[in-house]
This record gives C-alpha cells, sequence and structure tokens, in this order.
C-alpha cells in the first residue's frame, strides 16, 4: 500500500518561500490564496541567545482528517493512498471543512464559491513526479514520498529522527512530520 | 486575513431560527401530548415551519455554491447531512401537523395519527434544537466551539427561545374557544421559561469560565474579550441583561409585562448568544502564523482583483 506523506525539515529551511511561489504558479492560484505558507517563527529566547525557525506550512493530509467526516456532501475526500482533496463538482462551499481544519490548510476561494487546498500535486504524482513545492525546494527542506516503502527517505527520516506533528492532541493524525531544530 | 470569520451573520441567524424553530415544535407538540392543550399553539407549528424556512434560506445564502445546496441531502454521515434531513422534515411535517387543528379540513378529527404526528416532530424538534450545537460543538479546531456543553446551551436557549414564541403566539388562529382562562397558562410558561432562563445563565457563566480557566490561551483570550474586551457590550447588555437578567425580573414582576415584554427579550437574548458564539471562532494559531498573517498586505483588493 501507498501512504504518501511529507517531511519538513526545518534545519534546512531558509525561509526563502520558493515553495509558496512554486505552488502558485503550478496551481495557478489567485494572489489571496496560499496553500503552502513558511511561517517565521521567532526569534525566541533571551538576547544574545536568540533564535529563529522557518515553518513551511502544508496540508498535513490527516490520517483522520475532520475536514473530511463534516463534509456534508462528500465533496471532501481521503483517498487510499492518503491523499485528502476536495472534488469541485460536488462542493457547495459550505465552508464546514473550513472550520474543522486545525490547520488553516483551506480557503473557499472567493472566485468559484468551493473551498480549495493542497492535494500533493496528484495531477504530477500521476506523471510520475513529485509535488511542485518539494521539487522546487533547492535546500531540500520539503521531502515527499511513500511512508509504507522501507526504502523511501521519509520512512526512514520518520523512523530515524525526532519528527513532530503540529496539534497532535486533536487526534487528527497528521502525515506532514517536522523535523525541529 | 488573521482569524476571518468564514462563518458570517447568515449562520449566526440560521442558528437562532433554527433552534427557534425546532423550540417551537417541542413546545406545541408536547402540549398536545403531555398537557392537552395543543390546540392553544397550533398556529405556533406553522410559524416554526415559516421560522425554519427562513432559517435555511440564510444557511443557503451562505453557501459558495448556493445553487447546489440540494447536495446536502446525502448519505454521508457528517453533521450537516444530519442537520439538512431533520429541518427539510421539520419544515414539512410542522405544517402537515398545524393542518390537523383546522376544523375545516376532514383529517382534523383523526386524533390518533395527529398525536403519532405530534410525537414524531416533537423527536424532530428536539434533534434540531440540539444539532446545531453538535456541529459546532464537535470542531475540535475551535478552542471556544469545542465542548460537550455547547449542545446543552443551544438547546436550552432553543427550548427557552421557542417558549417565548408560543406564550406570545398562545391562543391565536385557529384556536376558538373564548372561556380558557389564559392567565393560568401564561402562568405556568413563565414558570417554565423562568426555570430555563436561570438553567441558560448557569450555563453560560459555567462555560465562560471553564473556557477562561481550562481550554488554552485562545479560549482564554477569547473569554476576555467576551468579559471586558470588543464583545463586553453584547455579552453583558445583550446576552445577559436584556436576554436574560430583565426577562427574569419581568416574569418575576408578573402581569403585562411579563405576558408582552418578557419573551421579545428572551428572542434578543438568543440573537445575541449564536452571534456572540459564532463570532467566537478563533483557531489555534501555529508557531509563526499571527505573523506571517499580519504582514499579508491589506487594503489592497482593487490590486488583487487586477490581477485575476
Ligand atoms: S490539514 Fe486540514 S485540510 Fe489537510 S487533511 Fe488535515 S484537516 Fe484536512
Ligand atoms: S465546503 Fe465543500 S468540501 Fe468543504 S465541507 Fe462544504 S461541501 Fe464539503
Amino acid at each position: 500500500m501507498t501512504r504518501y506523506a511529507i517531511v519538513l525539515d526545518t534545519r534546512r529551511c531558509i525561509g526563502c518561500h520558493s515553495c509558496t511561489v512554486a505552488c502558485r504558479t503550478h496551481n495557478n492560484l489567485p494572489l489571496d490564496i496560499i496553500y503552502n505558507p513558511v511561517f517565521t517563527n521567532g526569534p525566541t529566547g533571551v538576547f544574545p541567545n536568540i533564535h529563529t525557525s522557518y515553518m513551511p506550512m502544508i496540508c498535513m493530509h490527516c490520517a483522520n482528517p475532520p475536514c473530511v467526516s463534516c463534509c456534508p456532501t462528500g465533496a471532501s475526500i481521503q483517498q487510499e493512498d492518503g491523499i485528502v482533496w476536495v472534488d469541485e463538482n460536488k462542493c457547495i462551499g459550505c465552508k464546514a471543512c473550513v472550520m474543522a481544519c486545525p490547520y488553516g490548510a483551506r480557503t473557499p476561494s472567493p472566485h468559484t464559491g468551493i473551498v480549495v487546498k493542497c492535494d500533493f500535486c496528484a495531477d504530477r504524482l500521476a506523471e510520475g513526479k513529485e509535488p511542485f513545492c518539494v521539487q522546487t525546494c533547492h535546500q531540500r527542506a520539503r521531502i515527499f514520498g511513500d511512508l509504507d516503502d522501507p526504502k523511501s527517505e521519509v520512512h526512514k527520516l520518520v523512523n530515524t529522527e525526532p519528527v513532530i506533528t503540529l496539534l497532535p492532541e486533536l487526534g487528527t493524525e497528521p502525515h506532514a512530520f517536522y523535523i525541529l531544530d | 486575513m488573521i482569524n476571518k470569520h468564514y462563518w458570517g451573520w447568515p449562520v449566526a441567524g440560521y442558528l437562532f431560527l433554527g433552534g427557534l424553530g425546532g423550540g417551537m415544535a417541542v413546545v406545541s407538540t408536547a402540549a398536545d401530548l403531555f398537557w392537552g392543550k395543543g390546540d392553544i399553539f397550533a398556529l405556533g407549528n406553522f410559524i416554526a415551519s415559516v421560522i425554519i424556512g427562513i432559517g435555511s434560506g440564510l444557511l443557503v445564502f451562505e453557501l459558495g455554491k448556493p445553487f447546489r445546496f440540494w447536495r446536502v441531502f446525502s448519505t454521508q454521515k457528517a453533521v450537516m447531512t444530519v442537520g439538512a434531513w431533520l429541518l427539510g422534515l421539520l419544515i414539512i411535517t410542522s405544517t402537515v401537523y398545524f393542518s390537523f387543528w383546522l376544523s375545516f379540513l376532514p383529517w382534523s378529527n383523526w386524533i390518533l395519527i395527529r398525536q403519532l404526528l405530534a410525537g414524531f416532530n416533537l423527536l424532530l424538534g428536539v434533534g434540531v434544537i440540539t444539532y446545531t450545537g453538535v456541529l459546532l460543538g464537535s470542531m475540535k479546531a475551535r478552542p471556544f466551539w469545542s465542548s460537550p456543553a455547547l449542545p446543552i446551551l443551544f438547546a436550552v436557549s432553543g427550548l427557552s427561545t421557542g417558549l417565548a414564541a408560543q406564550s406570545l403566539l398562545a391562543g391565536l388562529w385557529p384556536y376558538q374557544a373564548t372561556q380558557t382562562s389564559f392567565e393560568q397558562i401564561y402562568g405556568f410558561l413563565h414558570k417554565l421559561d423562568t426555570g430555563l432562563i436561570v438553567f441558560e445563565l448557569l450555563i453560560v457563566m459555567i462555560y465562560v469560565l471553564m473556557m477562561r480557566a481550562y481550554a488554552g490561551k485562545e479560549a482564554e483570550m477569547i473569554t476576555a474579550k467576551l468579559l471586558t474586551g470588543a464583545y463586553a457590550l453584547p455579552f453583558w447588555g445583550g446576552l445577559i441583561v436584556l436576554g436574560l437578567l430583565i426577562p427574569l425580573a419581568l416574569y418575576f414582576i408578573g402581569g403585562s409585562a411579563a405576558t408582552l415584554l418578557a419573551p421579545w427579550c428572551v428572542l434578543i437574548g438568543g440573537v445575541f448568544l449564536r452571534f456572540l458564539i459564532v463570532y467566537s471562532d478563533p483557531r489555534k494559531m501555529l508557531p509563526g502564523e499571527t505573523m506571517y498573517k499580519e504582514r499579508l498586505p491589506k487594503g489592497n483588493e482593487a490590486f488583487l482583483e487586477s490581477w485575476k
């Protein structure tokens, strides 16, 4: 079985926002919609021991996604391979999923009325390519792959590095794993 | 951009009207089944249909794709799907039940069927007033909503507003008898509503204090907003004083103030409650998210549009 996941290595991220730009280009997003921002965390600590890190964001493609279970129409879908996406022909724009997602990964498009989000570039995956933000990251801070494949880099990282997930207490079981520094 | 209210006034308005209509259906069917006074509250069933209809209209208006609204009648197990079916059914059955009280209709003396329908509507009404709270209460992403106490609060408020509306409509057409002593009926309704208001007051205070103490930083900030911040006037003035304490005092004084004025205060309080809750929706911010959103350009909607 394939289970797609992404590792976000904040030790490598330099906060250049290339991934945000790449996503916008590939998905042809309007200026007011961002799927994968890069947050600046900090500076934290007390001078002179201060520290800043960058948090590349993305839809966590949760294993237990509240955005899917709350969707009244079945437009929010979780695939066998873990990808969570919105069927634009079924979505009525009720925004229940936007309220339910704890990670701000969904945006109601003011242009079309439906909800849009990251789908791990499913179109590129079908062609055997990586998501565009992953390919673009010149620091290899975004690492994508099949978590169930023991030979994949995400499998190795998740099993050898001290990875964390965001807001684990909510029980969403995110499949975006962060390596903090 | 930070904490944009994706659900706005139409949802708040709907939550109020849905609770009100559901509460009215519960009151009039319960009065039929357990009090033998369904006739006095007959008109309320039809008004409940209209009110739920308007509320559902608001909900459709809020959709990004209003003309696709029929898709909510699916076979999903989502709270919203269940709610849509409950609302849709109650709009129809409440009007049908009302028709049993119209003496010129041939089925107005089919008492057993009417009572079966009353039982069915009672269940639907309970479903409607509870589900609105479950819809918000099940959203773990929103700290101030995520609590099993929210459905209880909404249900009590729905019942209380339903009772208030029914006491305003009691005895109107198609009710015909003239001998009834309405003093007694009002007295009973007012006592019931007094109990509900006291209960609601308790839940509101416990809810806010628990959110302040135990539900994390975001919830604590929202309670500060409610108690002393930007929402303090609608919270204290609108909900607590106008919506709960004044009707309580009016019911205590009794007389025509209690009969005519108090129910309106209760209704207004119900509106305030729904708006305050719906607008208390912030998510827990992720590390660095607040700063990022603050830095996004503001006030350049025209520029954004020109890029389409
Ligand atoms: S991050 Fe949000 S949108 Fe993505 S799967 Fe999880 S709950 Fe759904
Ligand atoms: S906005 Fe669309 S995808 Fe989201 S819950 Fe509603 S119908 Fe489903």
